[in-house]
């Protein structure tokens, strides 16, 4: 009882909830709310291969026929006319990665438990 | 703090700090119900209880991926942003001596529309670039230009790699995808040893914002200490990306400001303009002009096809005559697939998304059995058009008892299987 009176709103709402996960919902509304978030995410998705099939708003499929980009690559006189992974793609348009390693262990060190 | 599409932001605007120190989403602990939604949606483990109560906190930027997905399912909105550039942008938009650049990510067309009353998911590329133009954007852009762009890097860079397998010095198969910024803090944060397999390509923004600030800058006789470069994007972690100091390649710190769909809406609606009542514009033409294979860079599996529409042509001197690769298009989670390539063979491919996805895979690459020559990430479940930085998932919060009730149930079946 002491226990009960002693809990806050947070705790509450954590053991209610649990205590309805467990006994009251039924299976279907769970699949149905995940359901519905998948739902969600596959109608922008369609909404994206639509746009790609759509000759108006996408003449070209392949990056290799845009005309912008074989402008770019022109070997005459393209800004990066060496093409692709050239001198000049490499300056701008590559990059070196960071060992960021350190700080996370540093964090496990001291007792955080993190997914992996 | 500003309220923008339901989400509230820190409207500071840092420059000059090292975004490894930044908590780009944190809880509001007055607001955390303790329900653990946010800790089940992340990868990394990084938001977590820290007091018997319950109550969440993302407990250090170093181990945060900053993707926002916890922020995006948090179904008390408990969740807020800790970067906003918002403020800084309204201000280069009113400074003639500024050339503000806009750089539109491809899956901002897919949700921006979403805050203006459009259903989930439609297409308004056009509004938006007369959106920006109305804004007083004065160049304008796309990333999707970029995304063509990174096809044709990425993609020469994996058949480099295919072909000089067996050979000294040579760079390490399976190649991983490079361009999401939760993937790429992820591979440096957790897995160090396979950076050697990631592309040295940088992302879509990572290239717009040095080509703007150089051949952008040609074309358009602007010079690039004028311009003020905006990355708009579907992301929260593209506002880390864009701070990586390193990312300076045309003499200028490359993007000057990100922000996300949530934000422009914002300012599209503070500006007083009538979004439904815009024409459709198109981009400038020279850092604009896009394909398909750009457009479904959105998409979980959209960079993997775009790089195979090239890979096919490239690999066996033919062309490819249906363009539409639907065994690499993945609504969630792994989807493994072998591509067959005439004159070559059969390509072997994965695409993931969802961080937690990629651990089994990651580590038959360490143990050196992976049977993949190339890996799409992508840290958001279904790909950026589900991105942190979207509009919010409407009947998330409006069904909020439905959706705690349906989580802990969920959390609980999960339990009992471990
Ligand atoms: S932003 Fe992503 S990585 Fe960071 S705490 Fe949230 S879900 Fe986890
Ligand atoms: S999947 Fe897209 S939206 Fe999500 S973190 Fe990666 S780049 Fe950002």
């Amino acid at each position: 009882m002491r226990n009960i009176i002693k809990m806050t709103r947070r705790g509450f709402i954590r053991a209610a909830g649990l205590a309805c996960g467990y006994a009251v919902l039924s299976v279907n509304m769970t699949k149905e709310a995940m359901a519905a978030a998948l739902a969600f995410v596959e109608q922008r998705q369609k909404h994206v291969y639509d746009a790609d099939r759509n000759n108006k708003l996408y003449e070209y499929k392949k990056s290799q026929d845009n005309p912008m980009i074989t402008a770019l690559y022109d070997k005459q006189d393209g800004f990066l006319h060496e093409g692709p992974c050239g001198h000049m793609s490499h300056r701008l348009l590559h990059t070196d990665y960071i060992d960021r390693s350190a700080r996370v262990k540093a964090l496990k060190a001291k007792g955080y438990k993190l997914a992996l | 703090m500003k309220e923008m599409e339901g989400v509230l932001y820190q409207t500071n605007a840092p420059t000059g700090v090292d975004p490894d120190n930044i908590y780009f989403v944190q809880v509001d602990p007055n607001k955390c119900e303790a329900c653990g939604t946010c800790e089940e949606v992340c990868g990394t483990g990084a938001i977590q209880s820290i007091n018997d109560e319950g109550i969440h906190a993302v407990v250090n930027p170093a181990a945060c991926m900053n993707c926002g997905q916890c922020l995006v399912n948090c179904p008390y909105g408990a969740i807020y942003e800790g970067v906003s550039y918002v403020d800084q942008i309204f201000e280069k938009l009113k400074d003639p001596n500024t050339v503000v650049v806009s750089m539109p990510a491809p899956a901002v067309r897919y949700g921006l529309g979403e805050c203006f009353g459009y259903p989930t998911g439609t297409y308004v590329g056009g509004k938006m670039h007369a959106a920006l133009k109305k804004l007083g954007f004065d160049l304008i852009y796309d990333n999707e230009w970029t995304a063509d762009v990174t096809i044709m890097e990425e993609g020469t860079e994996l058949v480099q790699r295919v072909k000089e397998q067996g050979k000294p010095k040579a760079r390490p198969l399976p190649q991983f995808t490079s361009c999401c910024p939760g993937w790429v803090k992820f591979v440096e944060t957790f897995y160090p040893d396979l950076i050697p397999n990631l592309s040295s390509c940088k992302s879509p923004i990572g290239m717009l914002g040095p080509l703007a600030k150089t051949y952008g800058s040609h074309e358009s006789h602007v010079p690039a200490k004028k311009m003020y470069t905006v990355s708009i994007m579907p992301c929260i972690a593209k506002k880390y990306e864009g701070m990586r100091p390193e990312l300076a390649d045309s003499g200028y710190h490359d993007i000057d400001a990100t922000i996300d769909t949530r934000e422009l809406a914002y300012m599209i609606k503070k500006a007083g303009i009538d979004f439904k009542s815009l024409p459709d514009v198109k981009p400038d033409r020279e850092l604009g002009e896009s394909t398909g294979g750009a457009t479904i860079f959105g998409c979980s599996g959209g960079v993997m096809e775009a790089a195979l529409r090239l890979g096919y042509e490239v690999l066996s001197g033919e062309k490819l005559k249906d363009p539409y690769i639907k065994a690499v298009r993945a609504s969630s989670g792994v989807k493994a697939a072998s591509v067959p390539i005439p004159n070559f063979g059969e390509i072997q491919v994965c695409v993931v998304s969802g961080l937690a996805n990629t651990i089994p895979i990651l580590e038959q690459v360490r143990q050196g059995n992976s049977p993949y020559a190339f890996i799409e990430v992508m840290t958001c479940p279904g790909g950026c058009v589900n991105g942190g930085g979207q509009p919010l998932d409407p009947d998330l919060r409006a069904s909020l008892f439905k959706n705690v009730m349906a989580r802990v149930n969920r959390r609980y079946r999960m339990r009992q299987t471990v």
